[in-house]
């Protein structure tokens, strides 16, 4: 397999785009990482789009807008994981030779639906029954809190932290500060969830260009290296399972850390999936941040912030930046490309050169998740 | 004279297959068991999970559990009533069910507090109230 590089990426902001269709919002992502690689868009040899809800023929229709047509297009639908499995696709395909320089999209617009919690699959058992995602976590949480004695201050401070970062993230859909009493008097979701301890919906795009790391120094002196990638499904258990242990991460962590040659004491930054406080702090404990049990203290001592040991989600993530949920993957290492080139402004990570994104979800009944993704670069 | 399941109850119930109504109008939830590795699954599969046998059977599960977790749940698609309280409850067969918990405050609830099978009117959609399994405490 060849090295694999990204050269280029862009993204808009995360927001409500209501009056936009789903090519409108998408093109300028995919135009700016086009720009950022200084390539033409001839250059680019396939494109992967991953999006959850947006239809038939995503890509196309996102693409044509540029007259980027007439390539081998792949739609690619994996829940919140799409355009992080999407780039796994492109990384394979370049890895292995058949492309030099491939397109890789993520584009999502849930205002569509109107409101309200994210729609989910009618055929699962559960969801029939009233599964909802935030009742999910909702109860992962609450097991989490009786099982290691977390509270419900500790979970607030994740969104504290979060909108911290993401008032400092241009391309984010909140960008104010909020604090632990806001998040606790916030209207009630699904307890112990108040609606900022949820991801928002919202709509948006990201888009990256990768290539051989041959074809890459042609084009920039700086490329970031891909060091592993890394798509996994949940494992269906019929029975009793352990909700305070994302299983999928735990594995596909593994999986990434023995790829890439990299520990997650290696890791400078991370982008991980916060759809809801809880996770992020699940995630803590399954990506090797710290002990199982510890996450709350990892984040009260401002490791996890900018500045501390580990910073997670220095772009707001999905709790501050937003959750166009297919969109999100690819946003993630737009932001963590940003960092190990020193282009984050006032939110860089000092002296970053190994980034991890990790990238989960799907709500069936029997799994952890669905998906997981998890990615490492370094420079 | 008693009245039959089927007036008690308006609509069949939502779990379908998943739940067996008896002639007194109580319900029994229904799973399989493989005859060939002896996994027990709910709701009730045509292929077993665990060793792609299609050699499976229903069998009752027991109306008694425990609560692992729950949530209260504020916001939802508009059929359902809420707030409502759902949660997961693990059944002595190793079976894991979700379900909508009733008869009892929120702030009664325990984690791993046994609870019992029941029906219940959970919301509501074109054709009518929806009714099916729910889980309710045990009277101490």
């Amino acid at each position: 397999m060849r090295e694999v590089s990204v050269i280029g990426v862009g993204m808009v902001p995360f927001a409500k785009y209501r009056e936009k269709t789903l090519a409108e919002i998408g093109w300028p992502a995919v135009k700016a990482a086009i720009e950022d690689a200084g390539v033409e868009k001839r250059d680019i040899e396939a494109a992967y789009c991953g999006s959850a809800l947006g239809g038939m023929m995503s890509g196309q229709r996102v693409l044509k807008q540029l007259g980027i047509t007439g390539l081998p297009i792949t739609n690619v639908e994996n829940a919140c994981s799409s355009s992080s499995s999407a780039f796994r696709q492109a990384y394979i395909a370049v890895a292995a030779g058949v492309y030099d320089m491939v397109l890789v999209l993520g584009v999502e617009k849930l205002t569509k639906f109107g409101g309200g919690t994210l729609p989910l699959e009618k055929e699962d058992f559960e969801v029939t029954h009233g599964l909802v995602m935030p009742a999910l976590y909702g109860m992962r949480a609450r097991r989490y809190m009786h099982d290691y004695g977390l509270t419900k201050e500790q979970l607030a401070q994740v969104a504290v932290k979060a909108h911290k970062h993401g008032a400092k993230n241009e391309d984010a859909q909140y960008r104010n500060e909020v604090t632990v009493e806001e998040v606790m008097e916030a209207r009630e979701i699904a307890e112990p969830f108040t609606l900022l301890h949820c991801c928002p919906s919202g709509d948006g795009a990201a888009a990256v260009v990768i290539a051989s790391a041959e074809k890459a120094r042609q084009y920039t002196t700086k490329p970031v290296r891909v060091a592993c990638s890394e798509v996994n499904s949940g494992k269906y258990v019929t029975g009793f399972r352990d909700m305070t242990t994302p299983e999928i991460t735990v594995r596909g962590a593994k999986q990434a850390y023995e790829e890439a040659h990299i520990g997650p004491e290696d890791v400078d930054v991370a982008e991980v999936h916060d759809a809801f406080t809880i996770a992020e702090l699940l995630y803590y404990e399954a990506l090797g941040f710290c002990n199982k049990g510890d996450a709350a203290k990892l984040l009260e001592d401002g490791e996890t912030s900018i500045g501390g040991r580990i910073p997670v989600n220095p772009s707001g993530g999905l709790l501050s930046k937003g959750h166009p949920i297919g969109a999100t993957g690819a946003a993630q290492i737009v932001e963590v490309v940003r960092q190990l080139r020193g282009q984050a402004g006032n939110r860089q990570v000092d002296g970053a050169k190994v980034a991890l994104t990790h990238c989960t979800g799907g709500g069936i009944s029997g799994f952890d998740h669905g998906a997981c993704s998890i990615h490492m670069f370094s420079v | 004279m008693a009245q039959s399941a089927e007036e008690m109850h308006e609509q069949p119930l939502l779990a379908g297959d998943a739940v067996r109504v008896e002639t007194d109008g109580g319900a029994k939830l229904v799973g399989i068991v493989c005859g060939d590795c002896e996994a027990k699954v709910f709701p009730p599969v045509p292929v077993c999970p665990e060793c792609m046998s299609e050699n499976v059977s229903e069998i009752e599960l027991s109306d008694q559990g425990s609560l692992y977790t729950w949530s209260v749940v504020h916001v939802a698609p508009k059929n359902w009533k809420v707030p409502y309280t759902a949660g997961y409850v693990d059944l002595p067969e190793g079976v894991r069910v979700f379900a909508h918990i009733v008869g009892a405050d929120s702030d009664k609830l325990e984690m791993d507090m046994p609870m019992f099978l029941t029906t219940a009117v959970l919301g509501q959609d074109e054709a009518g109230p929806v009714e099916s399994y729910a889980f309710t405490p045990v009277a101490k």
